[in-house]
């Protein structure tokens, strides 16, 4: 797969993982649901999912992540905006470094045992590990202090809550991987090259758009 | 093969050390009335009763001002780091300096202005000084 396509695909995906945080994450955040177990486990699990399925290349989710960060910068409304960011970031990292020892056209996953523990461990541990993570690198960004004793006595409740994002992990996954023969490559340059640029252009406007519109409001 | 044992012993794992963070979580919750402050109980009114009213505007959110009230309170020099616990152990330890753009809410939720959304601690049961 040539290099520009992919490169399309990361923001394309990334958008839409960002698109989804900054506004379906504050709507669930507001219904009093745990929406950030919910975002993790539904849509940046299924979003790196349908990803890794597409386009079998290493370091995409990675780039998803950034993109998904950076877009989430932009949306200074509903809950804390830069730990957000960085736990995306982290949840994108996180995933790929979990399924590098994995093979790219994804032959171990036949079994539903498998496609249902992959589920649960790939979001279990971006939902941790992105908590832990913005736990530590969010005080020092802001140029306050890190104490590590606030973050040991809280690891249970974070290991705790970890469990709902990865028991729905375990349902995402081996519903993203029905999808698994589509073949993106199938796709025409022309229809493929437009419909990445419009929906990543449509994400962007939105939340831009959206911010600006209530901060002037 | 490998792969095929590992993965699944590893949500075993999960499954376990999550079962038990959860127990833990649960047997160790507070549902505290009161406030302790540097080791005295208090309740809301009594700290509203006590402390000076703070607006923070941005945020249209309205309660007593912290550094106000660890004065009335405590009493203590400014020179020190104040740990802010909520019932379910989320805890923030800040300095004097963000307790002077702090409040705490009449729904016991602590919020600094000059601090992101990951510093505001939710139902505080205590604050410990440092």
């Amino acid at each position: 797969m040539e290099k520009k396509k992919l490169f399309a695909g990361i923001i394309v995906f990334g958008s839409l993982w960002g698109f989804a945080e900054c506004i379906l994450g504050p709507i669930l955040d507001n219904a009093g649901l745990p929406s950030g177990a919910l975002m993790t486990s539904i849509f940046a699990i299924g979003l790196m999912m349908i990803s890794r399925m597409l386009y079998k290349k290493h370091g995409m989710q990675l780039g998803m992540g950034i993109v998904a960060g950076a877009l989430r910068m932009f949306n200074p409304f509903g809950g804390c905006v830069i730990c957000s960011a960085i736990a995306i970031a982290a949840e994108g990292l996180i995933f790929e470094l979990i399924w590098y020892y994995l093979s790219l056209d994804l032959r171990e996953l036949k079994s539903y045992t498998m496609k249902i523990s992959m589920g649960f461990i790939s979001a279990y541990f971006c939902y941790v590990g992105g908590y832990i993570t913005t736990q530590i690198l969010t005080p020092l960004v802001v140029s306050a202090n890190f104490y590590i004793m606030n973050l040991i006595v809280f690891i249970p409740q974070i290991l705790s809550r970890g469990l709902l994002a990865a028991f729905i992990g375990g349902i995402t996954v081996p519903l993203v991987l029905i999808l698994k023969d589509f073949n993106i490559n199938s796709i025409k340059d022309k229809l493929y090259y437009s419909t990445a640029a419009a929906v990543s252009i449509l994400c962007w406007i939105f939340i831009i758009t959206n911010a600006v519109l209530l901060i002037s409001s | 093969m490998k792969k095929k044992k590992l993965i699944p012993a590893v949500v075993l794992i999960i499954l376990l050390i999550g079962s038990v963070s959860s127990l833990y979580v649960y047997a160790t919750q507070s549902d505290e009335l009161t406030i302790s402050i540097n080791g005295q109980k208090y309740t809301v009114d009594q700290l509203f009763f006590i402390a000076e009213l703070r607006s923070i505007d941005s945020l249209n959110i309205s309660g007593i001002a912290l550094d106000d009230l660890i004065q009335k309170v405590c009493i203590l020099p400014k020179h020190h780091e104040y740990t802010i616990v909520g019932a379910d152990g989320y805890q923030k330890t800040v300095e004097w300096e963000n307790m002077e753009n702090g409040i705490l809410t009449y729904e016991k939720i602590v919020v600094f202005s000059d601090l992101p959304k990951s510093f505001r601690v939710k139902n505080v049961v205590k604050i410990e000084v440092i």
